[in-house]
């Protein structure tokens, strides 16, 4: 009963959200109307009813060589004064006192080939357009008897350097991280891949933000009805505006009431560039320097870049200690607690009595007391994270005293449970994807509930239903399980190891009908048996 | 409303779960008491008495941790208690012995099973059904026989181990004589055989000086059970030339001495087999026994140089001789007197002959001691440890 | 169709697996050594010949009828009147065999792990998961099994090679002591369990690749054949003589593993790891059941039959037997037959006619033409 409920409830409101659309729509159409007309008064004035009480705005009237007026209109702050002196108003103020004589029309063309030292500078018909281009920070000239006005390209919008991204560092690999401006994220990329298949569209999403989003992707290795899939879901999106690439991820999920992170999201240029080289598209915000890759399996969200940089050994190493902490990290503290008051027998008996007898004097159940300390843990980590960077020594001091033997000693906790919550906490910080880690961390809690209800098997249970429901799970179409479930015997040696770089001959079978798989020659093992004859001997001559 | 109505519901169903769940299987671990060691004794009167060994575990003290403060030194380990109940059965016992616990009995760390002499002379099968049938207990648990009753050997308090249970448990596990768990015994109580062999346990003398009950008990004899009830018992010596004949024999030692020589060589046994070569004829039963053995001398009291082949072959010989002598004295006593087949022929016959077998199967209690058994045995001895010539002695007394 | 997800064969080949290994391990070891005595590891081998048949059968009558279940073409082959009664009693079967297994499942539990707490809420929760799968369709179920079943298959040889010190070779002769006779006795039991192959007939129409079906259906049999044998053997080298003895001698087995003093007593784990395998085995009965069941009934989903039909099940199961003694006679006495003749007889019975029917056709064809 309860499911079918659900479904009238989502019918109801995909008909709400139609009808908002189409008013939408028609108030965009609207404004869209109003073309510039050729009196720069009445322009003036339309742009200065627009920017009522917008005091950052900056309407700077002049006349050109003493005789057309003219006006600049731009965003104190966002766009490049000093260039707007030298390159607009010097070139054009001193404007030729020589031609007095010729004619009063100025030509459009003459001004923008021979005055504007610009480079890049785009016509704007509509005052629609002349408002985008403000907005962004473009300075916008409008000169008298022209019905069209010069966008030009002086934005200088504030800017961070590239840093190497805090959440997700590396040891060996590239050390830049994407910032919040688009055109640096994308710049980045495109020093990564040359290619100019390496595309990238743009759509605005918000409706007052006007945010600035772009899907990425390589023509020819993404598959079309992948691209097409996430644009169809990206124009759904209709919003007052968009902060964060997180609201995107929301909107675009498979399964919205899953804990499980469905998008990968990272600050990584190098993790974009390999997830567009497989086929994946990315997606792009102004604002932010975290880039959404579509789709992703769960395996991928355990997979660090620089799993890819290490060795190949001992990145197969690290992804199986990676898998086994993910266990840890889910199942340890119901673990514990199966085991104290389940399973007695599976200890052996001296850490038995041990045990027993640290927790002789704790008046709580092994529930509780497991509990207890795993919510402390998580809001001492969550107080690390929020506070001052002053006081978190004095946080990671009173956690210390909490989480340690100031509880032992108050009776409050036991000192291997104590053990038991470090551990649990370490192991959910090995996994590389923090969305992915936050999601395990915070399903340890069902477990602990089920371990003390039924014991292993209630552990079982639990973790019977994450599988399930993980089974069920899809990152647009992809399976989330796969390359494990379902199996595809190519892919399982990017999971179960990292295959040497040699190895991967094909690209991961995302979705469609996976025509342009091969991704590196044949015979990439080095040594010389196994490379191409002819070359190796060529080389080997010269 | 979907989202809160499902989270509204899971939380309902957990807050459910627990206070549900408070009286089924939830067993904290401060509220049972370990049992490590069983005794069974047989009262006179015929009813049963169980003995427990038990550990309670002793709170660290909470100063221990801050390093100096707490004053029990005892750390984090326990002391043990023994303690007795009386019923007519065994599990009617522990009702008893639970009545007199704060705590609740728990059975999964319980290694070793003792049974008095007397238990075990009235029968051990109904004992033991209780244990395998039990699922807490381990199959793997340690059966033995004590002298006397059990009671008195898991009263003690050994100076090494935590408890006496522990004593018999690594003893056992040592496998210098017999080691028998539940699961050997049930095999050999129902096995064609219809005999078995338990280690027997002996108490310790105490040390002077040591407080009363401080000692331990070792596995020392071997207990002969025929069905399941037990009718002697043979001493260490014979035990070792019974574990010859049941192919279980892992560490021993042997000294030998050569005619002639003044002084004795010890080998260490480093690897033994023992083979059975099974031969039904005219209606006679014929076992050969083929016993090999490597060794290690690890002594020499002699003034003969063992790098000689010469002299190792003879050493070699002597050792034959011994174990040969060592199986034959066991199968005298065992086969001969106590007629009880621990050795397993029975099986071994089956396994070869199993149509002329199954026609003796009923009267195998007679014709096991009229069984011929031909002992060979084989002694290798591979190296005279790091010495060569006899240390401690001059050179021209060397016999090289 | 009511289904519209699509599996591989290899996933059908998967599901299959633990859905005859995951009970058939537990009480079967004990009722082939009642017969077949050490003998016991062959008992398998015979008894998968009516695996093998079982897949026969199925394969041929989805040759037929390539896009439906059995409880469709029942009514294509036998006329809509017989082949409705035919599938109410195939329906009726898979309800009673899930009760039993659930029941199986939930003694199994309670006997050995949770003493006090109440049967139904051991079964009911398996019941409970298990229905999350099966809403969720075939796909999923495939998918399961895929990540279940190497860490089923991975369980067992770990465990057989911890058992290994404690095997005992000679227990397994003499062989054939008292010729193949009790071996195929002891093979009468684990025919029922092979003949659970039928199941197949409800995936079939849902495999992507479907000429690759019959040889994983194969493939399938031989594995549950090698395993059970291979089960059988490990627990006769360590229990020997009184394997009978125990309800269930591969658990017991296993509570005998002890390396180094240190890695013993995980039968619980065990018991975990087995929990997963039945619940792979009660999704895919559960399935066919409500698939079944909505064929049946012409229903245009499934799903809204699920908990209904989960609730029936643990009635069942409740009323299946009143102890673990009627259980276990049931199972190691008049099951087999009852089973064999549901799972194998009635589908051979419906490959004859459709056969005869066929041929009646193509005669008439003839005869016109």
């Amino acid at each position: 009963m309860f499911f079918f409920k659900q479904s009238k409830k989502k019918k109801q409101m995909a008909k709400n959200q139609k009808k908002q659309n189409q008013n939408q729509i028609q108030s965009q159409n609207q404004q869209q109307q109003a073309f510039l007309s050729t009196d720069l008064d009445q322009n003036l004035q339309e742009l200065q009813n627009i920017y009522k009480n917008c005091m950052d705005v900056v309407f700077r009237q002049f006349q050109i060589g003493g005789k057309t007026k003219a006006a600049l209109i731009y965003i104190d702050g966002l766009a490049n004064i000093e260039e707007i002196d030298a390159g607009v108003l010097t070139p054009l103020m001193k404007e030729n006192h020589a031609k007095e004589n010729t004619d009063q029309f100025i030509h459009v063309n003459d001004i923008l080939e021979q005055k504007l030292t610009v480079s890049k500078v785009k016509r704007v018909q509509t005052t629609t357009e002349c408002i985008e281009q403000i907005s962004g920070g473009n300075p916008v000239l409008l000169i008298d008897q022209q019905s069209e006005g010069f966008a030009l390209g002086l934005s200088n919008p504030e800017k961070r350097s590239i840093e190497e991204p805090g959440g997700e560092s590396v040891v060996r690999g590239p050390r830049e991280g994407f910032t919040e401006s688009l055109g640096t994220n994308l710049s980045l990329l495109r020093r990564k891949i040359r290619s100019p298949q390496l595309k990238a569209k743009s759509i605005k999403i918000g409706e007052y933000t006007q945010t600035e989003v772009v899907i990425s992707y390589i023509e020819g290795i993404a598959e079309q009805t992948l691209i097409q899939e996430v644009e169809a879901r990206l124009n759904r999106i209709k919003l007052d505006g968009i902060l964060e690439t997180s609201y995107i991820e929301e909107l675009i999920e498979d399964n919205p009431y899953s804990p499980f992170p469905q998008i990968l999201n990272t600050e990584r240029p190098d993790v974009v560039a390999a997830s567009l080289l497989e086929g994946r598209v990315a997606i792009l915000q102004d604002g932010t320097p975290f880039v959404l890759v579509v789709p992703v399996s769960f395996y991928s969200l355990l997979q660090s870049s620089e799993d890819y940089y290490e060795r190949s050994l001992i990145s197969t190493a690290t992804r199986w200690l990676r898998y086994a902490f993910l266990l840890v990290s889910l199942l340890l503290p119901s673990l514990y607690v199966a085991i104290l008051t389940f399973h007695q027998e599976m200890l052996p008996t001296t850490l038995l009595v041990t045990i027993a007898a640290s927790r002789e004097q704790i008046p709580f159940p092994a529930l509780v007391e497991a509990l207890l300390m795993e919510i402390v843990f998580e809001a001492l980590r969550e107080a690390g994270l929020r506070l001052p960077r002053q006081a978190g020594a004095a946080v990671s001091i009173v956690g210390a005293l909490v989480i340690g033997q100031a509880a032992i000693q108050a009776g409050l906790a036991s000192a291997p449970l104590i053990m038991v919550v470090a551990l649990t906490g370490i192991a959910s910080f090995t996994i590389p994807r923090y969305t992915a880690g936050i999601a395990l961390r915070m399903l340890r809690f069902p477990m602990i509930f089920l371990a003390g209800t039924l014991g292993l098997l209630g552990i079982m249970l639990g973790l019977l239903m994450i599988v399930t429901h993980m089974a069920t799970l899809r990152s647009f179409g992809v399976p989330y399980l796969s390359p494990m479930a379902p199996m595809q015997g190519r892919e399982i040696k990017d999971v179960l190891m990292r295959a040497p770089w040699w190895k991967f001959n094909t690209r991961p079978r995302l979705t469609g009908d996976h025509k342009n798989i091969q991704r590196q020659g044949p015979n990439q093992k080095p040594g010389p048996d196994y490379g191409d004859d002819k070359t190796s001997k060529d080389q080997g001559g010269s | 409303m979907g989202i809160l109505q499902r989270v509204a519901k899971i939380l309902l169903v957990c807050v459910n779960l627990i206070l549900l769940s408070g009286c089924w299987d939830r067993k904290e671990v401060n509220d049972l008491a370990l049992i490590v060691g069983l005794g069974i004794d047989q009262k006179k009167d015929g009813k049963i008495m169980i003995t427990v060994e038990l550990i309670a575990p002793k709170a660290a003290g909470g100063g221990q941790m801050l390093g100096g403060g707490g004053g029990d030194g005892g750390g984090g380990g326990g002391g043990k208690i023994v303690r007795s109940g009386t019923g007519t059965t065994v599990a009617d016992a522990i009702s008893n012995l639970q009545e007199k616990l704060p705590r609740r009995v728990f059975w999964g760390h319980t290694k070793v099973i003792v049974f008095g002499e007397r238990a075990a002379r009235a029968g051990i099968r109904q004992h033991l059904d209780f244990l395998s049938r039990n699922p807490q207990a381990r199959l793997r648990s340690n059966v033995l026989v004590s002298k006397g009753t059990a009671k008195s050997v898991l009263e003690l308090i050994p100076p090494i181990e935590q408890s006496s249970s522990e004593v018999l448990r690594e003893l056992s596990e040592s496998q210098l004589l017999l080691r028998v768990t539940i699961k050997d015994a049930l095999q050999m109580l129902s096995g064609d055989t219809g005999a078995a062999a338990l280690p027997m346990v002996k108490i310790l003398p105490r040390e002077k000086g040591a407080k009363e009950l401080q000692t331990i008990a070792f596995t020392q004899r071997t207990a002969i059970f025929k069905k399941d009830k037990m009718i002697g018992d043979i001493d260490d010596k014979l035990t070792r030339g019974v574990l010859w004949l049941r192919n279980e024999i892992k560490r021993a030692n042997i000294t030998v001495s050569l005619k002639g020589e003044k002084g004795n060589i010890t080998a260490t046994m480093i690897r033994a087999h023992t083979e059975f070569v099974p031969k039904y004829e005219k209606g006679k039963w014929k076992m050969i026994v083929k016993a090999t053995t490597e060794d290690d001398i690890i002594l020499n009291g002699t003034k003969l140089d063992l790098l000689n082949p010469k002299y190792a072959k003879m050493v070699e010989k002597e050792l034959e001789n011994q174990m040969n002598k060592r199986i034959r004295d066991a199968l005298k006593k065992v086969q001969k007197e106590m007629k009880a087949d621990i050795f397993g022929f029975a099986e071994i016959f089956h396994q070869k002959y199993p149509r002329e077998w199954n026609r003796v199967k009923n009267r195998w209690e007679e014709i096991f001691p009229t069984v011929e058994v031909v002992v060979k045995t084989k002694a290798y001895v591979r190296r005279p440890g790091i010495d060569t010539a006899p240390q401690g002695l001059p050179e021209q007394e060397v016999k090289k | 169709m009511i289904e519209k997800g699509k599996i591989s064969a290899a996933q059908m080949g998967m599901m299959m697996y633990p859905t005859i290994i995951a009970t058939a391990i537990l009480l079967v070891p004990a009722i082939t050594a009642r017969h077949a005595k050490q003998d016991m590891w062959l008992s398998p081998l015979w008894a998968s010949l009516i695996g093998f048949l079982t897949v026969y059968i199925t394969v041929r009558l989805h040759e037929l009828y390539p896009e439906k279940t059995i409880i469709e073409y029942s009514e294509d082959i036998l006329g809509k009147f017989l082949g409705k009664v035919i599938g109410l009693i195939f329906l009726f079967y898979y309800l009673y065999a899930n009760g039993i297994i659930i029941r199986e499942y939930g003694e199994f539990v309670v006997g050995n792990f949770l003493f006090y707490t109440p049967l139904v809420v051991v079964m009911g929760s398996m019941v409970l998961a298990c229905s999350f799968a099966v809403r969720n369709g075939v796909e999923v179920i495939g998918r399961l099994a895929q990540m279940i079943v190497p860490i089923v298959i991975i369980l067992i040889v770990i465990n057989i090679i911890l058992l290994i010190p404690d095997m005992e070779v000679a227990n397994m002769f003499p062989i054939m002591e008292k010729g193949i006779m009790p071996s195929l006795k002891g093979s009468i039991i684990p025919q029922g369990w092979f003949s659970e192959f039928l199941l197949i007939a409800f995936l079939l129409p849902y495999v992507a690749d479907r000429n690759k079906g019959k040889r994983w259906g194969m493939i399938s049999v031989a594995a549950v054949m090698l395993t059970l044998s291979l089960v059988n053997i490990a627990v006769l080298f360590v229990l020997g003589g009184i394997t009978d003895r125990f309800t269930y001698p591969a658990f017991s087995a296993v509570r005998y593993i002890s390396i180094a003093d240190f890695l013993e007593h995980i039968e619980a784990i065990v018991m975990a790891l087995w929990v997963a395998g039945i619940f792979m085995k009660v999704a895919v009965f559960y399935y066919a059941l409500v698939l079944g069941t909505a064929q049946w009934m012409n229903l245009e989903d499934y799903r809204p039959i699920i908990f209904p039909m989960g609730f029936l099940i643990l009635l069942f199961a409740v009323w299946s037997a009143p102890s673990l003694m009627e259980l276990t006679h049931y199972l190691g006495s008049t099951s087999p037959f009852y089973r064999i003749s549901i799972q194998v007889g009635i589908p051979l019975l419906l490959l004859f006619v459709a056969k005869w029917r066929k041929r009646a056709n193509n005669q008439k064809l003839t005869q016109q033409g």
